[in-house]
This record gives C-alpha cells, sequence and structure tokens, in this order.
C-alpha cells in the first residue's frame, strides 16, 4: 500500500497512536477528508456509525451462535469485515475474518473443517475477543473525537 | 399393508356398541372343525391357538381378511385380551411349547351374551400399538423429511425441466419467426425476379410479335387480339413457368392469425426473459422478435433456489449460488447491444477542472455497508466526481435500467443483500454493454477475479478500497474525461476498456463477431446491401408491368414493403443467400419448392405440438425417477 502510506507520511493529520488496532495508513486518509481537523464532520459520524453498526451485528451474531447458523455468522463477520477494514480497524477485521471462515466451516488456512462443533467454538472465541476489542476501540476513538463515552 | 388396514377397521367396528371383532372371534370359536388348530380351553375361560402357522394362514383369512398373526395379537390386546403365561421350564405347558393362550375376563365360552361388555381398550390404546410399530417415531420422521427432499428434488429436476423445454421453445419460436421472415423475404424477392423477367419476356415478345405482325399482317386481325399471355403460337408463348410461379407464390397466403400468435409468443419470451419484469425491463427490448437466443431462464433468480429478500449478503461463491448466478450469457444478445446504444460522446478536453475535462464522471457505487458506501462516495466527491449509491444490486439494476447513460462508471461490492454484485453486473450488461464496472472485494482469488471478468467486470478495486486506489481506476477507464489525457495514453487506454481484461467486456463490443451460433447474422453488412439491390430494381420493373392480370395481386408487395421496414428499423434483419437476386429462374423455383412446405400451417401447430407431444413423456419420466429412487433408500 504505497500510496496510502506517503499520505501518512504527509503528516497532514495528527493522530494518536492506536497500536494495532488501526491501520493508521487507512484511517488517516479517512480523516483526511474531513474539512478541518477541529471539527471532523464526516470521519466523526462514520466511526460512531461503525460502532452502533459493529453493535447490531454481534447482536445477530450472538442470535445466529444461539441457533448454530453458521452461514449466518459467515455473512455477518463478511459484512462487518468490510467497513472495519475500509476504516482501517484491523483488529475488528481479523476477528471478523475468523468468524467469516468458521461461518464456512474452514479453518484460517482455507483448509475444510468438517466439526461444526468446532467451528461453532472458534466462532464464539471469536466473537468474544471481538466485542472486547471493538470496545476498547471505541473508548479511544470517543476520546480522539472528543465525545462523551 | 392390507392386515393393518382391516384391523383398523375393525378397531373401528369395535368402538360401535358391539364388537365386531369380538364376536367374530366369538363364532370362529364356535366352529369344532378348528378344534386341532384353535379352540376353547378345558375350563373355557381362555382360548388357545395351538397351530399357529394354521392359524395365520387358513383361519385368519377367513374370519378376519388378513394373514398377519401379529395384527391379530395386536387387536386383541386392544380388547384386552392377555396371553397367559405358562411357566415353560417346569414344562407346564398343557398346550403344548408353540401354543398361544389368551384371556379376557368377560370372554367365556358359555357366556356368548356378555360379548358387548368386552370393549376396545379406550385409555391411550395407540401408544401400545405404537411401540409394536415396526417404524418408531425417530424413524418415520426420517422417512418423511427424507422423502421430503426426494420431492424438493423432483422439484427443482423438474424446474429444471421446464426451463430447459421453456428455452428450446423459445429459441425454437424465435427460429420459426425469422425463418417466416426469411421466406417472406425470399417470395418478394421472386416476385421481383419474376416481375423482372416477366417484364423483359414482355419486351422480347412485343419486339418479336411486331416483327412477327409486320410479316404475317395478311393473318388476320384474329392473331392479335388475344392476349399477350395467351399466345398460342408454341413459340411465343410467355414462359408458363413464370406464370406458375407467381401464382403459387401468391396462392401461398401466410396464416396472419398463426404469425400473430407466434410474434405474440416470442414477444411474450422476451418479456417474460428479462431480468426483472417489476423494473422497467420491458421498455428494454422495444424491438424483439430476431432470431435472438435470449439469456438463460435457468438462472432467472425468481425461479431459483437464489435467497432473494435475504438481509445479510448474498454471496455470489457460495456453493448454494455459484450456479445460480443469473444470465450467464447476456453477452449472447445483439439486438440488445444494437437497441442499448451506449456510445458515450468524449467531452471536449479544452476547458477547466482540476483531473477532468469539462465533464464530472458520474458514479454508481453499488455497496450494502454503509460505512464503506460513506467513504467510498466521500473519495469520489472529493475528486469531483457526481456520485449516487445502490445499497444491493436489485437497486443498481433499477437504476442502469432507468437510464442506462446515467453513469460512466460503476463501483460494484459483490456480496449483497438481494443481489450480489456479479448478477447485477451480469443484468446490467443487458443494457449497458460498455460502462465499466469495477468489482469491489476482498475476495482476490484468482478465480473469483476470473467469474467477475466472464460475467462482464471490467475491473477489482481490492477491498479495503483507498482514493489512490479508485482515482487509478477511474483514470484507467475513464481516460476520454481526463482534462489532460497523455495522448499516447488515451488511445491504449481506450483500447483497453474495451478489449481488457478477459473475456467478458470486448464480446458485449463486438456485436457483429456475434456468438458463433448466430447463424442468421443480424443486420449484417452484406444484408443490407442486398436489400439496396432489390428496391432499385422494383421500381423500374413495377412501373413497367402494368396491363397483365397478375397485377392484382399485388398483396407481396405491399407485404414486402412492411418488411423492408421492419428492416430498416433493425429488428432481425435477413442475409439474404449471397447472389440470391442474380440466380434467377431456379432460385425462384426453389423458393417457390420451399414456401408450401415451410409455410405456415406447420408452423401454426408448433408450439401447440410440444407442449402436448415432446413435453410430457419427458415430464414423467423425470417426475417418476427420482420419486423412486428417493423412496426405495
Amino acid at each position: 500500500m504505497a500510496e496510502t502510506d506517503d499520505r501518512y507520511d504527509e503528516g497532514s493529520v495528527t493522530m494518536p497512536d492506536f497500536g494495532d488496532h488501526v491501520d493508521n495508513g487507512i484511517f488517516s486518509q479517512i480523516l483526511e477528508m474531513d474539512e478541518s481537523e477541529t471539527d471532523r464532520d464526516f470521519s466523526g459520524p462514520l466511526v460512531i456509525n461503525f460502532f452502533d453498526q459493529a453493535d447490531e451485528t454481534f447482536d445477530k451474531m450472538d442470535k445466529a451462535v444461539a441457533l448454530k447458523n453458521l452461514d449466518e455468522l459467515s455473512s455477518l463477520g463478511h459484512f462487518l469485515k468490510g467497513s472495519s477494514a475500509t476504516l482501517g480497524f484491523n483488529k475488528i477485521r481479523d476477528s471478523c475474518q475468523v468468524i467469516q471462515q468458521y461461518g464456512h466451516q474452514l479453518n484460517i488456512d482455507g483448509t475444510t473443517e468438517p466439526d461444526g462443533d468446532i467451528c461453532l467454538k472458534k466462532i464464539i472465541e471469536a466473537l468474544k475477543t471481538v466485542k472486547v476489542d471493538t470496545k476498547t476501540l471505541e473508548k479511544s476513538m470517543k476520546k480522539f473525537f472528543g465525545l462523551p463515552e | 399393508m392390507a392386515p393393518p388396514e382391516n384391523d383398523l377397521v375393525a378397531a373401528q367396528a369395535g368402538n360401535n356398541s358391539s364388537s365386531d371383532f369380538v364376536r367374530k372371534l366369538y363364532k370362529m370359536l364356535e366352529d369344532p372343525s378348528y378344534n386341532s388348530v384353535v379352540r376353547w380351553s378345558t375350563d373355557g375361560d381362555s382360548f388357545v391357538v395351538l397351530e399357529n402357522e394354521k392359524f395365520t394362514k387358513t383361519i385368519l383369512p377367513k374370519h378376519f381378511k388378513h394373514s398377519n398373526f401379529a395384527s391379530f395379537v395386536r387387536q386383541l390386546n386392544k380388547y384386552d385380551f392377555h396371553k397367559v403365561r405358562h411357566n415353560e421350564e417346569s414344562g407346564d405347558t398343557p398346550y403344548g411349547r408353540d401354543a398361544w393362550e389368551f384371556r379376557h375376563p368377560e370372554f367365556r365360552a358359555d357366556r356368548k351374551d356378555n360379548l358387548d361388555s368386552i370393549r376396545r381398550k379406550a385409555p391411550a390404546p395407540r401408544k401400545q400399538a405404537m411401540s409394536e410399530e415396526t417404524f418408531p417415531t425417530q424413524q418415520q420422521i426420517v422417512v418423511l423429511s427424507e422423502s421430503l427432499t426426494a420431492t424438493q428434488h423432483q422439484i427443482q429436476a423438474l424446474q429444471e425441466q421446464y426451463f430447459e423445454l421453456a428455452q428450446t421453445n423459445k429459441v425454437l419460436v424465435n427460429e420459426v419467426v425469422s425463418l417466416q421472415k426469411m421466406v417472406r423475404a425470399q417470395s418478394q424477392v421472386s416476385n421481383e425476379l419474376i416481375t423482372h423477367l416477366n417484364n423483359i419476356e414482355d419486351k422480347r415478345r412485343n419486339s418479336r410479335h411486331s416483327a412477327h405482325s409486320s410479316h404475317s399482317s395478311h393473318s388476320g386481325p384474329s392473331f392479335h387480339t388475344g392476349t399477350l399471355g395467351l399466345l398460342p403460337d408454341g413459340a411465343d408463348e410467355p414462359a408458363p413457368e413464370l406464370r406458375r410461379a407467381r401464382e403459387i407464390l401468391n396462392g401461398v397466403s401466410p396464416d396472419s392469425q398463426a404469425d400473430r400468435e407466434l410474434e405474440r409468443l416470442s414477444v411474450a419470451y422476451h418479456q417474460n426473459g428479462s431480468p426483472s419484469e417489476s423494473a422497467t425491463s420491458s421498455v428494454m427490448f422495444p424491438q424483439p422478435g430476431g432470431p435472438i437466443i435470449m439469456h438463460d431462464p435457468l438462472n432467472d433468480p425468481r425461479h431459483m433456489v437464489y435467497p432473494v429478500g435475504q438481509t445479510t449478503g448474498i454471496d455470489p461463491f457460495h456453493s448454494d449460488h455459484i450456479n445460480n448466478i443469473p444470465y450467464s450469457r447476456p453477452l449472447s444478445n445483439p439486438s440488445v447491444l444494437a437497441d442499448a446504444p451506449t456510445q458515450i460522446t468524449p467531452p471536449p478536453k479544452d476547458q477547466g477542472g482540476q483531473l477532468w475535462g469539462a465533464k464530472k464522471p458520474r458514479i454508481l457505487l453499488v455497496e450494502d455497508d454503509k460505512t464503506c458506501a460513506r467513504i467510498g462516495s466521500k473519495f469520489l466527491t472529493i475528486i469531483d466526481c457526481t456520485v449516487e449509491t445502490a445499497r444491493d444490486g436489485l437497486e443498481a439494476v433499477d437504476k442502469i435500467n432507468h437510464d442506462s447513460e446515467r453513469f460512466d462508471l460503476i463501483f460494484m461490492d459483490i456480496i449483497m443483500p438481494n443481489m450480489d454484485g456479479v448478477s447485477a453486473t451480469a443484468m446490467i450488461r443487458m443494457v449497458a454493454p460498455r460502462i465499466p464496472i469495477i468489482a469491489m472485494t476482498s475476495n482476490i482469488r484468482q478465480e473469483d477475479i476470473q467469474t467477475y471478468f466472464h460475467f462482464g467486470m471490467n475491473d477489482v478495486l481490492a477491498k479495503p478500497f483507498t482514493r489512490d486506489g479508485m482515482v487509478r481506476i477511474l483514470k484507467k477507464h475513464l481516460s476520454y474525461l481526463l482534462k489532460d489525457p497523455h495522448p499516447g495514453l488515451v488511445s491504449d487506454e481506450t483500447g483497453q476498456n474495451l478489449g481488457a481484461p478477459g473475456p467478458g467486456p470486448p464480446a458485449s463490443t463486438q456485436p457483429y463477431g456475434g456468438p458463433p451460433g448466430m447463424t442468421i447474422a443480424t443486420m449484417g453488412g452484406g444484408g443490407q446491401v442486398k436489400f439496396e439491390q432489390t428496391p432499385i430494381q422494383s421500381p423500374a420493373t413495377t412501373s413497367s408491368w402494368h396491363s397483365p392480370g397478375q397485377m392484382s395481386h399485388t398483396s407481396p408487395n405491399i407485404d414486402g414493403g412492411g418488411y423492408m421496414g421492419a428492416v430498416s428499423n433493425g429488428s432481425g434483419g435477413m442475409v439474404m443467400t449471397p447472389g440470391g437476386t442474380q440466380r434467377q429462374p431456379q432460385y425462384a423455383n426453389q423458393v417457390i419448392n420451399q414456401v408450401p412446405q415451410v409455410g405456415t400451417p406447420t408452423i401454426g401447430r408448433m408450439p401447440e405440438g410440444m407442449g402436448l407431444g415432446d413435453d410430457r413423456p419427458e415430464k414423467r419420466q423425470r417426475l417418476y425417477g427420482p420419486g423412486q429412487g428417493a423412496f426405495v433408500q
């Protein structure tokens, strides 16, 4: 991603370090879309919306887990993976990838996992992780955007 | 299966006041000839079946209309008879080891009057029956669900069969329609030829005549009074073949009723086959009727197990859907291509703007995820593009159907609810063959990308997309809109737009190259040239062809005129046999010979014949084939 890197190097955005939660190159691109750094009227609502979306998705995932609906879990995982990736929220993205894969009854390396219970177990683990990660990130994002937690 | 049924009948009868079963039982025991097989016990308070096999084979059928001992025992149980158990080890088996003794407190040899008090057990008689059922409930459910699956398979097989037939029928109807047009055109040509030949004949004969008459004026005026066509002089005969040819041609008037039916059918097929009836699809095909093989209706999502309406997102690569992606052959439809001019006029390039020329790109962003859509829109608007978004494939198709020229480029997500991006692309390609469609996806495996290209996508933008990635795509595919296009780049890039990448889009830009199956090319250059020749001949010939009686049969000319109009409209032009207009008498004869056979009666009957004849045996086969197999399991 050479092109994103040099954007970042321009240093047009002052950004705290979100650690491995966020791909700074991608996220800074989003921040660049704001008209002003003081009033982040594009990225702010976008990020907040994302967290709403994430919460909704987690609810749906919980229901799908209860019903052992792997297909549904896979597409929910895919769905949230898309937006988290676009925002550069890598940790969330990775867990979503895990959920998507096991929803397809595939291991991370792409081999088939025939045991549905194992898949479900892996998904439950990943879901737990992703919820925690999302909460953590939400906190620091809200802080960054100057919003009440 | 017979015994349990009887059993049931008996049981139901038993619910009435007098029990049929008990009466039968008593009656059977009254017969002394059965003594060695079944009889009252010595005390008369029970009865004994001594010879089980004999009893089952001879007595049961006679009195209970079945030969199932288990059933008989079950029935006894229902009436609260109990088997009398003897201690076998002590050897206390008064009637032998294999004997079955049954007892009911009210059932006694000396109490015939008491029979009515023996009733079928009221409480949960079913339960007991169930426990003896050969199929436990669990197993029955399995059997049921198996047969349900079998039925589903059957239905799907039937569906496939049906669409196959519908498809064939459609192709045939189209074929027939085009053949009809061909025949009409040919008879028109023949008419022109005959006219022409007659004309020449006429002139020749007239000149010869005048010469002849001047020579033989003495032979009297009677020689001249005969009409031109009826000259008795053998040498002067006015080519009877020509007259016959014309008569035959005129005699074959098309069966307009059947024609209309056919036309209606072919129009209906086109409309039915079009992507979504709810959308403005019928507008897309204003000129149906050419020899066109439309897209495969099998892939029509309305009929398939395609999860329309699902909320989370349809992955076209999911094993359930991969084979159902609609419109796998959207590009093999030349008429649509001809009917949907998506010619984008390059704007003048000498005007202001940062990246773009006078005309800013109009982009359709198809993305179900709000976050991605907003980011994508933002990226695009910031580089001066006009952006509209669609939340799924269906909405995108609607937008394009509404106005196929509104957008210069489409970014298309792949996995979306209601309709996935690949299917949407396939549909959009039917109306907008040239608009660049860019897949936005994180699935960038080689085979996925091949699928995208196969269904008409032009490029792939990997997700998560970046602003620069988008710009790169726009520059590549919309180079003609750039303010400052690299001179060399333009031709190069446009060439790529049309020619690259993969097999999908290029085919769409070459309507005349055509799929190999298109034996009757549409609007081929040759066809048009040929038709230009005929009209040139006709005015000259018809104007001089006045007096003879055949002129009253001018209907073919009118007919032909209409056909000419159709050709100029561009729907299903015919390619004349090369050199057809030059090959004169033989050609006319060929047509004449063909017309009565190819003619309308056969055509008129055809759809019916197909419906009744060909259809059924096939269906039947399918219906019973899988069903039986599944049930045997």
